[in-house]
């Protein structure tokens, strides 16, 4: 699972990087209310970014213009130079990317290893006829699968490998959203997208999620978008962050200057009201 | 054109007839989002409720009573049939909804059908398997209206539904019941949070909308004469394709597509026999009579496959 | 072997130790009821001694040589493989549960069956009144303290060794051949003694007697290498075969690893149960006749009947039970199997095209013809499953149940081809072979059934356990995170479709050719109904719930029902004052009439108090009780949207 990187070569003999996924002037209508406009974003294979902003700011929005839930209103979204606008989700996973759920969304009835089995859906190529005569290639495919599947849980130790029988309404939050990021990488992605991946955690766990998903860009080689509330994690985590509010991007850049820029501070605080105003001046 | 006018009357009494059944779909389903299978089978059994009726009072058509006698009898069946469907509306929801308010969707749903088997039987028990005459003491006088001859009962069927249909609309518009209505329909956590008492509520539509079904139940009986146990499983199907074309979940949308339902079933026998000679091949196969059922229903998958939200519902994407 | 050795193996085997001797004492109690119940009341001892009488004085026989034949093969098997049965259970006991609790066990699910069918002479009834006294047991176990088990988690359970429970499941087999060979020697002596044994049957008693005990030593072992299979032992060589890592016992259900607190559920026990079901289907128009008397061709075509409606429910339940899908319409697809098969299997075809074709030829058709009715009854269900993609639940469902209607209408109105409301009959059956098709041997329909039945639902396991399964399952759970998973919901869901009216056409094709005639009105909503309560009863998207379903529906349907009503119009039973007590109040009652208030009053309280239906899948009876084991860790504001309360609907476009 290497990143792509597409370097071409311009006039001058400068280097450009084709970006792994581009959003272009994207934007998203839902009847008379505009949750996206405009937003531009350029993500590098390798890179880590995430996405933050207040509540209702469109990121979530955004994470599901990219999977193909909804459609943009204009725009484009490009991966690797090729449009995703109307494809489906599951196409867009064929493309190469997957992505985890703000609430998670595991398919609760079924076990540890199902659940990161269905992740393996658009790797394995059995039809109806080889689900009822089970050929050599099916029940090989379908062995390979499990090993790969338990290869993946044991990315994130042995805990889940051992319980991997279990149906996943019996495992803790941390450990389910465990499950789902493995079922996202089932699919084999260059990009993926993990919405909120630290909701939920304590100190100890989102420490632990902060490493692993390091480590999933470092090993793995994986592109990571994230969206994240937690400022703290995104500073110390990311290569570069977006700030959206209202649904447009007001800042991007490097972690230390997102921090400083008014811009952003005012989104998250408010404007500073009338008393603060005066307060201000009286000292 | 008298030939016109006749069918677009026999459409505005199936619309009405249907309307009224209607109401309680979409009253139902806005509230709590379940499609109440067995309502159609309340409207049967409110038919059976008022053929009691008239035998306890010894009404039947050979003496059909007259004058205040006629008033004081039909305004006494509108009651005692609304008010026991309206009883046996909020039994069904006590005991077989109610229980599944937090189960997965499918359990309401299949609880509903299991509702309207008991119904079904219960009237196959009371009253047999055939058809059942209803006594038809309204007069069959016709009146002259310019172009066309309309039967007395077709106008007050017409009538008593528009007044109805009104009553439920001021009713949700402008009372405060209405308006504790609607709130448990857009949002029922809010709506308790605003101190609604949801169940009851819940209870009154359940009431409201097997009223309605009772008083279409005594309409249907005067104009056609005849009931029979499955009777509320086709016009249920109907009625709730009226809803849907309406915009489930909106009053005046079941009205509305009521209306159209109507006109389509009552204009569908104007398709040509294929198989007749003289049609040169064109319509469908034993004219398009026969077919209508199939009509409605194809009009109720298309709808739901290409709007929704029928003709005045809104079309609400939702949030991931 | 030394004469040592094998003294020593007697002596074992004659008295063996005391630990062995508690577990061969309970078990042999537990399996000696059922079967001295089913020798000596019921009919055990009378079939072979009819089948004996019927060889050595063939005037005297009851049924055909062949059927006698077949009758024997049965009663070999089942007195086998109960010796096997027994050797496999004590050896794979392991002693913690009660031996009262045993013996009710035993006594409730084997001897009452016995008991009532041989009562009312009648399998279903019998077997319908078992289960409702099997629900009483159950719900007056679970309040009987002294009987409660604590659950066991498989690690907590003793393991011996290999040879030990060899040793244990000869001896098993082996004492109970020999207290049933004694027990059977007495009553044969004694009823010689009084003159009712014929003296031919002497030689045959004698070599039971010493058949029995010895069959019972190898069958003992038989039964004990299956409980080898199934020790943790087992389990773990093959986890590591299959490359998995951390392989013990904590992942099994405690059911499979042998020995077990309740080997009588253990998965080594089922494989018994199976064998001996699957024996008795096979062999039941033999031995039919010895059961029950006259009437055996009736019978078999009433199960041939109840046969398609098994393969309906499997059918719909890989549209509803599997993918989800509400589908209340199923009985077009049967409908379009059955006249498939009708029009191409009569006149009808000649009558279409104009030509004439050779009868002959037609009943040969069949078969292949069984595969294209499936194929154009799943051609259609995708094409009406295609309007039905983006709609929510209920929605699918009304317009599948318009579908229902619409296709009886078309069928009705297609004159031309379809014979409109006259049907079509003179439906060609099948030809096999110069094997008789009719009405008069049914037997040839009931074996195509079962293997019908076989078939599909080994085609349904095969499919659960696929890729295409898991995708199915995973849109039922949640269609926006399959559909981010790769899942493609829209030829998935055609899939289910389709794949749930291929098997519907398999049953209307043996339908209506077993029928010989159809019609518009054999097909209608109700029937519908009829599918998903089947489904529904039986336990959504579990296969072997859905048979058991299949089987209860039909026999409510048709067989009890059916029968209530006939016995009504006989004095002599106790069903008739009943009846004419209620027909006074209520005139228009009959048991018939009454099916569908059952079967809707059914599906309420099935719904409310057993949502997860009779037998459900493991993960159903998780979903629906999720409350009952509240879930660690999520907050209260994660609230999964899987769950009932949360709205997910949102066009996938």
């Amino acid at each position: 699972m290497s990143a792509e990187q597409v370097v071409s070569i311009g006039q001058n003999g400068e280097q450009t990087i084709t970006p792994l996924l581009e959003l272009r002037n994207v934007t998203k209508h839902f009847g008379g209310l505009a949750a996206v406009q405009e937003v531009d974003l350029r993500i590098f294979p390798g890179e880590i970014i995430s996405i933050i902003g207040p509540n209702g700011a469109g990121k979530t929005t955004v994470f599901n213009l990219i999977t193909g839930i909804y459609r943009v209103s204009q725009g484009d979204i490009l991966l690797g130079g090729r449009t995703l606008v109307g494809l489906s989700p599951d196409a867009i996973v064929r493309r190469g990317i997957t992505r985890t759920f703000q609430n998670i969304r595991l398919f609760n009835n079924m076990t540890v290893l199902e659940n990161v089995l269905v992740g393996y859906h658009t790797r394995l190529k059995a039809t109806v006829l080889g689900a009822l005569f089970r050929p050599p290639q099916v029940r090989r495919e379908e062995d390979v699968a499990r090993e790969r599947a338990i290869e993946l849980l044991s990315f994130f130790g042995p805990e889940l490998v051992e319980r991997q029988d279990e149906y996943v309404v019996n495992l803790s939050y941390a450990e389910k959203r465990r499950v789902e990021i493995s079922r996202a990488l089932a699919a084999d992605p260059k990009l993926l997208l993990l919405d909120e991946p630290t909701a939920g955690m304590n100190e100890y766990e989102t420490l632990e999620a902060v490493k692993y998903i390091r480590r999933l860009r470092d090993e793995l080689g994986l592109t990571i978008l994230l969206i994240e509330h937690k400022l703290a994690v995104t500073m110390g985590m990311s290569d570069r962050i977006a700030v959206l509010d209202y649904g447009r991007k007001i800042a991007e850049g490097l972690p230390e200057d997102v921090r400083r820029n008014e811009l952003v501070i005012a989104a998250y605080l408010g404007k500073p009201s009338a008393t603060d105003q005066e307060e201000t001046a009286a000292e | 054109m008298s030939e016109f006018l006749q069918f677009v009357i026999v459409g505005l009494v199936s619309g009405s007839i249907y309307g009224l059944i209607a109401l309680g779909y979409t009253m139902v389903y806005g509230i709590i989002e379940l499609i109440n299978f067995a309502h159609g089978d309340i409207f049967m059994i409110g038919t059976l409720v008022t053929i009691l009726l008239f035998n306890l009072l010894h009404v039947n058509d050979t003496n059909p009573p007259t004058g205040l006698a006629l008033v004081g009898i039909l305004l006494l069946a509108f009651i005692v049939t609304m008010i026991v469907c309206a009883v046996l509306g909020v039994v069904i929801e006590l005991v077989a909804y109610r229980p599944l308010r937090n189960a997965p969707r499918l359990a309401p749903l299949i609880s509903a059908i299991g509702v309207s088997l008991v119904l079904e039987d219960v009237g196959k028990l009371w009253k047999g398997l055939s058809p059942i005459a209803f006594p038809q003491i309204f007069p069959r006088a016709q009146i002259n209206l310019g172009a066309v001859q309309v039967n007395e009962i077709d106008i007050f069927i017409i009538i008593v539904a528009v007044v109805l249909m009104v009553g439920l609309q001021w009713l949700v518009q402008r009372t405060r019941l209405g308006r504790a209505m609607r709130a448990v329909a857009q949002d029922r956590e809010a709506a308790s949070l605003m101190g609604v008492n949801v169940n009851r509520i819940i209870s009154v539509t359940f009431f409201i909308g097997a009223a309605l079904a009772g008083a279409a139940a005594v309409i249907y009986g005067l104009e056609f004469g005849t009931t029979v146990f499955y009777v509320g499983f086709n016009i249920g199907l109907i009625a709730f394709t009226a809803a849907v074309l309406g915009g489930i979940g909106n009053i005046v949308g079941a009205m509305l597509g009521s209306l159209v339902i109507g006109m389509v079933q009552s204009f569908a026998v104007l398709i040509p026999d294929s198989l007749n000679p003289s049609s040169h091949g064109i319509g469908l196969p034993h004219g398009g009579g026969s077919w209508s059922l199939a009509i409605i229903f194809a009009i109720l998958i298309l709808i739901l496959v290409f709007r929704p939200s029928g003709l005045l519902g809104q079309n609400t994407p939702d949030k991931v | 072997m030394s004469v040592t050795t094998t003294t020593r193996g007697v002596g074992r085997l004659l008295s063996p130790e005391l630990k062995t001797r508690a577990l061969l004492f309970r078990w042999l109690i537990a399996l000696l009821l059922p079967l001295l119940v089913f020798t000596f009341v019921w009919q055990g001892d009378y079939v072979i001694n009819n089948v004996l009488l019927g060889f050595i004085t063939p005037a005297t026989a009851l049924t055909a040589p062949s059927k006698a034949i077949q009758s024997a093969i049965f009663m070999v098997l089942f007195y086998f493989l109960v010796l096997a049965l027994a050797g496999y259970l004590v050896a794979s006991d392991s002693g913690r549960r009660k031996t009262v609790s045993i013996w009710l066990d035993s006594f409730v699910f084997a001897v009452v069956p016995i008991l009532l069918i041989d009562v009312t002479n009648n399998l279903v009834i019998g077997i319908a009144v078992s289960g409702i006294a099997w629900a009483i047991f159950f719900t007056v176990r679970k309040r009987i303290k002294y009987l409660a088990e604590a659950p066991s988690s498989p690690t907590s359970l003793p393991t011996i060794s290999n040879d030990e429970l060899l040793q244990r499941a000869i001896l098993g087999g082996f004492w109970l051949g020999l207290t049933l060979s004694v027990i059977w020697l007495l009553v044969d002596v004694l009823f010689f003694v009084t003159g009712t044994l014929q003296t031919e049957l002497l030689i045959f008693t004698a070599i039971r007697t010493v058949v029995l005990p010895i069959a019972g030593y190898f069958l003992g072992m038989l039964g004990g290498r299956v409980a080898q299979r199934y020790t943790a032992a087992a389990y773990a060589s093959r986890d590591a075969k299959n490359n998995a890592k951390a392989g013990h016992k904590s992942r099994l259900e405690s059911q499979q690893v042998v020995p077990n607190d309740q080997p009588l559920r253990s998965s080594g026990a089922r494989t018994f149960y199976m064998a001996l079901l699957i024996a008795f289907l096979l062999f039941y128009p033999a031995i039919d006749q010895y059961l029950f008397g006259y009437g055996t061709d009736g019978r078999v075509t009433g199960y041939g009947d109840a046969g398609y409606y098994v393969i309906l429910a499997l059918g719909l339940n890989i549209v509803v039970g599997f993918a989800g899908l509400l589908d209340l319409g199923y009985v077009a697809f049967f409908a379009i199997g059955a006249y498939t098969w009708g029009i191409i299997g009569s006149t009808q075809l000649g009558i279409i095209f104009g030509t004439v074709f050779n009868p002959l030829v037609l009943s040969w058709l069949f078969w292949p013809m069984i595969i294209v009715s499936a194929l154009v009854a799943a051609f259609w269900g995708v094409v009406l499953g295609a309007p039905t993609l983006r709609l929510r639940g209920d929605y699918l469902a009304i317009v599948t149940l318009g579908f229902g209607e619409i296709v009886p209408i078309v069928v009705l109105n297609l004159n031309q081809v379809t014979n409109g409301a006259n049907g079509l009959v003179g439906i060609h059956s099948p030809a096999f072979f110069g094997l008789d098709w009719s009405v008069v041997t049914p037997t040839p329909y009931y074996y195509l059934v079962l293997a019908l039945i076989a078939l599909v639902i080994f085609a349904n396991i095969r499919l659960r356990d696929s890729r295409l399964g898991r995708a199915w399952v995973a849109i039922r759970e949640d269609e926006i995170a399959a559909a981010s998973s790769g899942i493609n919901l829209r030829n998935t869901k055609l899939l289910a479709f389709g794949a749930g009216a291929f098997f519907a056409g398999i049953a209307g094709a043996y339908h209506s050719a077993k029928l010989g005639e159809i019609s518009p009105d054999s097909f209608s909503y109700g029937d519908s109904i009829v599918f998903l309560a089947m489904v529904v009863i039986g336990g959504l998207g579990s296969i072997p719930g859905v048979i058991v379903g299949a089987i209860s529906v039909y026999s409510i349907n048709i067989l009890i029902l059916g029968q209530l009503d006939s016995l009504a119009t006989d004095p002599t039973s106790f069903i008739y004052p009943v009846y004419h007590t209620i027909t006074q109040y209520v005139p228009g009652f009959t048991f018939g009439n009454i099916r569908n208030l059952i079967f809707g009053v059914i599906l309420i309280t099935i719904m409310i108090f057993r949502p997860e239906g009779l037998i459900p899948s493991a993960r159903r009876k998780r979903e629906l009780h999720r409350d009952d084991d509240a879930p660690a860790g999520a907050g209260a504001l994660d609230i999964v949207p899987s769950d009932p309360g949360f709205e997910a609907e949102v066009r996938i476009e």
